[in-house]
C-alpha cells in the first residue's frame, strides 16, 4: 500500500514539473527525459542485484547472536561493536530495524543501539556501494563516510551518558 | 564552422548525464554482484533450493512494484533540478551560501520522500546546477539520518517513540557538521565531477 501511494504521489509531482517544463520551455523536454532514462538504467542493475543481494544476506544474518553482541553490560566496547555490525548489516530499513528492535528486546544499551542504527544509515554498503558509487562517483562517497566515520561511536556514547542520567 | 559552437558549453544548464557509464561495470557493482552472488549460493546450500526460489520470488514482485516508483522518482529530481534556475540554486545552496546553505541542503534531504532513487538524482542535479560538495554531502546526510519517510515509516514501527527521538535529536547537528567539514575539504581539494567523466571519455 505505502508503494502505491508513494508511486502516485511521486508521479503526480513528476507529471506537474514536467507540464510546467511543457509550458515554459517545451524544447527542454526531450532532454529531460533522455537524462531520466540515463539515470534509470545506471540504477536499474545496481537496484535489481542490490534487493535480491540483501535479502539473501538477511536470510543468513545469524540475528539472534548479532543481537546479543551489543548487550547494555559492555560500554564502550558494545558501542564500537555495534558501529562495526551496522556497517556490514545490508540492505534497506526491513533487516536493520528488525535486528534492531531483536536486540532491544534483549536488553541491549541505547549506546549501542543509536550506534548501530547511525553506522548502518551511513554506510548501508548495499546502497553506497550500488548508487552512490554510480552516481556521485568515487571521491564524494568516499569523503562523506570518512567524514561521517566517528559519529556513530559519538551518537553512542551521548545517548549511554544520557541513559546513565535518566 | 564546427567548434564555433559548443552546445555543450553554451546551451542550457546541463543536466545529469550518466549515460556513457550505463553498462559501465564499476567496483561497486561489482563487489554487490560478487556478495549478493555468493549470499544466493550460500541461502541455496544451507536452507535449500525452497527457501531460494521463495526469496527471489519475493524479490522480483517488490522489484517490479518498485519499478514505476523508482523512474517517477528519476523523473521528478532531474526535471526539478533542471527548472531551479542557476543563480537561485547559487544562493541558496552554493559554496558561498554559508552555514543557511547547509541547513537548507540538510532539511532538503531530510523531508524529500523517495529514497535513493530521488535523494542522489536530485543531489547529483542540483550539483550540476550550482551547489557545492558541501551542500551535497549535508542533503545526502540529512536524508541517510534524518529521513522523515524512513522515520515515520520504518522506525516508529519498530522501535519505541523515545528512543526515535532520542536518536533525531542527538543527530541533528550531523548533517551540517559534516557538510561543513566537506565544503573545507572541496575548497582546498575540489571533489572531482567524476560522477559524470563519461562526457569527455
Amino acid at each position: 500500500m505505502n508503494v502505491i501511494i508513494g508511486t502516485v504521489l511521486i508521479w503526480g509531482a513528476a507529471l506537474a514539473l514536467l507540464r510546467h517544463i511543457a509550458r515554459v520551455d517545451r524544447a527542454k523536454l526531450p532532454e529531460v527525459w533522455r537524462a531520466a532514462r540515463a539515470t534509470f538504467l545506471v540504477m536499474l542493475p545496481r537496484t535489481v542485484i542490490g534487493l535480491s543481494g540483501a535479502s539473501f544476506m538477511a536470510a543468513l544474518l545469524p540475528r539472534g547472536r548479532m543481537a546479543a553482541l551489543f548487550g547494555p553490560e559492555r560500554g564502550i566496547t558494545g558501542i564500537l561493536l555495534a558501529t562495526v555490525v551496522g556497517a556490514a548489516t545490508p540492505g534497506g530499513p526491513m533487516v536493520a530495524l528488525a535486528l534492531s528492535a531483536t536486540a532491544l528486546k534483549d536488553g541491549a544499551g541505547t549506546g549501542a543501539l543509536l550506534a548501530y542504527l547511525t553506522s548502518w544509515s551511513i554506510i548501508s554498503q548495499t546502497r553506497t556501494l550500488g548508487s552512490e558509487l554510480a552516481l556521485m562517483g568515487p571521491t564524494f562517497l568516499i569523503r562523506r563516510l570518512i567524514l561521517s566515520a566517528p559519529v556513530p561511536v559519538m551518537i553512542g556514547l551521548s545517548s549511554q551518558a544520557i541513559d546513565a542520567v535518566w | 564552422m564546427a567548434g564555433d559552437f559548443d552546445p555543450i558549453e553554451d546551451g542550457p544548464p546541463r543536466l545529469p548525464s550518466p549515460e556513457a557509464r550505463r553498462f559501465r561495470v564499476d567496483f561497486g557493482l561489482m563487489f554487490i554482484a560478487s556478495l549478493s552472488l555468493s549470499a544466493g549460493i550460500a541461502v541455496w546450500i544451507t536452507q535449500g533450493p525452497g527457501t531460494f526460489f521463495h526469496l527471489l520470488w519475493g524479490d522480483t514482485a517488490m522489484i517490479l512494484s518498485l519499478l514505476p516508483k523508482i523512474f517517477g522518482g528519476i523523473l521528478l529530481a532531474i526535471a526539478l533540478a533542471m527548472i531551479l534556475p542557476r543563480d537561485r540554486v547559487l544562493r541558496l545552496v552554493g559554496p558561498d551560501s554559508g552555514l543557511r546553505g547547509l541547513v537548507i541542503a540538510s532539511g532538503a534531504g531530510a523531508v524529500v520522500p523517495g529514497g535513493p532513487h530521488v535523494t542522489y538524482p536530485l543531489a547529483m542535479g542540483l550539483m550540476r546546477a550550482g551547489a557545492d560538495a558541501g551542500a551535497g554531502t549535508a542533503m545526502v546526510s540529512g536524508w541517510v539520518l534524518l529521513g522523515l519517510n524512513r522515520v515515520l515509516i520504518w522506525e516508529l514501527s519498530f522501535l519505541p517513540g523515545w528512543l526515535v527521538a532520542l536518536r533525531l535529536v542527538l543527530t541533528l547537528w550531523v548533517p551540517v557538521v559534516v557538510g561543513q567539514m566537506a565544503r573545507v575539504w572541496a575548497r582546498r581539494s575540489p571533489v572531482p565531477d567524476d560522477a559524470h567523466q563519461g562526457r569527455q571519455r
